[in-house]
């Protein structure tokens, strides 16, 4: 094999890893249905670290009254972690959450998501914003908004747009 | 029979091998074996054909080229990073995939263009390091979590697929090191008690003993690192195993640890299919390992330091010769194989291991100070006896291993820079 095969086998074959690294994301955007959901910045004093927003879901939240986590998308609090999966209904128009659960749902939407650190987390709890539109997003957030998923069979999620509703 | 071109040619060497041969030539002399004469001529060909201080300009030069490289990397990417937040998400990535691929492709073209070894290595370095920068930014810009392990394992794929299609040593290395990491990572990721992680440290052993022999003689320098990692496993394993009630809540299988187990079993039976003989006993001596250091960790006993029983002390005890008899196993496989780093892991591993079950196992200073005096006294006696049989051990284990002062400047056989 000469150096150049050799030389784009190897970028090929990491970007194809790269690509495996990234599958569940990838999958959401390209293939995954459009869901939208109520959103709102996690500290409305300081929502914005760097070109980040940290985003809270107020209708996936998993609220425990035992629960120390008061962030985010909760905690299940049940004596495990590991992999847990959020089904989804539709009220008002918007996607709530209906049923947190260690056993993939046979059907329906859900989120795929992973509470081994010390929060559930389904892969949707950041948005990008470049720095210019920060300011009017922020405003945004604090007067109500919503996120719009994609999301797929396998319950891999993606955001693609942050907006009023 | 050597052409005078190649008598003419010359060969860098180390000043310190210089050193040894031109002692080696006077102990020849004063013994007999060749004449004043021919003494005379040997140096006066030592020194036109190995300048010593071609060696110096090179190894100055080198460390010139990786030092200017790695600066230039460093900087590149500290640019990007620095701007990263004036980009969107797809402008990071294609920023950070450019600088690989440019990284890739230049190594390469360097390479085949015969640039300086060092300058090689060095491009090709930031381009395995790069590959890691591209899974994780790929990961961060679609919002992967960025702590899962297997972005860590896939990195580790790619720099050893960029490895060993170059045989290049310093990607082998980012390879290893991340997958070393992802080895433990993973497995650890859905279940973590303090066997899992001792059968992990077990069978990366297993796995790097039989890969270190199936690299023997095809890619030296990857079967010197694998080994290094095999010996560096098997006393970590045998060190946590030896913790006290560190197998408290038993095994906890998971799919990870069945297929490390495994896959270290395949390998190590591969190596010993392979390479039958003596050779066999480094891979098949690491399944020993693993047996010893579950066996141990299974082993209970109380870990109240103010109470300690006949229990205890058959624990620490067989823990102490376990770890004494792997410790002198190493140091015989480094001399046999010429490789000092398993020497001196062994003796710091031993160091370590005895200090620890002295002080921290048994809070009674008294009692740790007799262990200390009488592993002293078994290493005095190991030591003298030892000494005696390297030489008689090296000879039968490998006949073809000569006596060499530290390996040469050449690059070990089958890799390229």
């Amino acid at each position: 094999m000469n150096r150049t095969v050799t030389t784009g086998v190897i970028a090929v074959s990491q970007l194809v890893l790269v690509g495996v690294g990234v599958a569940p994301q990838l999958s959401a955007r390209l293939a995954g249905d459009t869901y939208v959901v109520r959103v709102a910045p996690v500290d409305p004093i300081d929502p914005f670290r760097g070109a980040y927003v940290a985003l809270d879901y107020p209708d996936l939240r998993h609220d425990d009254p035992q629960s120390f986590v008061d962030q985010g998308l909760g905690a299940l609090d049940d004596g495990e972690s590991g992999d847990l999966y959020i089904a989804l209904v539709e009220r008002d128009g918007v996607w709530t959450a209906s049923e947190w659960s260690r056993e993939r749902p046979g059907d329906g939407p859900y989120l795929a998501c992973d509470d081994r650190s010390w929060q559930i987390r389904c892969g949707i709890e950041s948005w990008f914003l470049p720095q210019d539109e920060a300011r009017e997003t922020e405003e945004l957030l604090r007067g109500g908004a919503v996120a719009e998923l994609r999301i797929d069979g396998r319950g891999n999620a993606a955001v693609v747009d942050v907006r009023a509703p | 029979m050597s052409t005078p071109g190649s008598s003419l040619a010359t060969r860098p060497v180390t000043p310190r091998q210089l050193d040894w041969l031109r002692t080696e030539i006077a102990d020849w002399t004063s013994q007999g074996i060749i004449t004043e004469d021919q003494a005379g001529r040997i140096s006066t060909r030592l020194s036109a054909r190995y300048p010593a201080e071609h060696h110096a300009r090179t190894s100055i030069g080198r460390v010139f080229l990786h030092l200017g490289a790695g600066f230039v990397g460093v900087g590149l990417i500290w640019l990007v990073a620095a701007n990263l937040d004036q980009l969107s998400p797809v402008t990071r990535f294609a920023a950070v995939a450019a600088l690989w691929l440019a990284f890739l492709v230049g190594g390469e073209v360097l390479a085949s263009r015969h640039a300086s070894a060092p300058l090689v290595g060095a491009v090709r370095l930031l381009a395995a390091l790069g590959a890691g920068a591209v899974v994780f930014q790929a990961a961060q810009s679609l919002q992967v979590p960025a702590y899962e392990p297997r972005l860590v394992g896939l990195w580790a794929a790619g720099a050893l697929v960029h490895a060993y299609l170059t045989r290049a040593y310093l990607p082998f290395l980012v390879g290893v090191l991340a997958g070393v990491v992802w080895w433990f990572m993973q497995p650890m990721w859905d279940s973590s008690n303090g066997l899992t992680v001792v059968l992990l440290m077990g069978a990366a052993s297993v796995l790097a003993a039989g890969l270190a022999v199936l690299h023997d003689g095809r890619i030296d320098a990857f079967a010197w690192t694998w080994r290094t990692v095999a010996g560096g496993m098997a006393l970590l394993a045998v060190f946590v195993a030896a913790v006290p009630d560190i197998g408290g809540d038993g095994i906890v299988w998971s799919a990870w640890l069945v297929g490390a187990l495994v896959s270290a079993g395949v390998v190590a039976a591969a190596a010993a299919l392979t390479r039958p003989g003596p050779t066999a006993l480094e891979p098949l001596g690491a399944v020993v390992v693993l047996v010893v250091a579950t066996l141990l960790g299974l082993w209970t006993t109380g870990t109240d330091a103010t109470d300690v029983d006949a229990g205890d002390w058959a624990h620490a005890a067989v823990s102490v010769l376990a770890y004494v008899a792997l410790a002198v196993a190493l140091v015989a496989l480094g001399t046999v194989r010429d490789h000092p780093p398993l020497t001196w892991m062994a003796m710091t591993g031993l160091v370590v291991f005895t200090t620890f079950q002295s002080f921290a196992v048994f809070a009674p200073i008294v009692t740790g100070a007799w262990l200390f005096v009488v592993l002293g006294t078994v290493f005095l006696g190991t030591g003298f006896l030892f000494d005696r049989a390297r030489r008689e051990l090296a000879s039968a284990l490998d006949p073809d291993a000569g006596p060499s002062p530290e390996s040469g400047p050449d690059l070990p056989k089958g890799t390229d820079r």
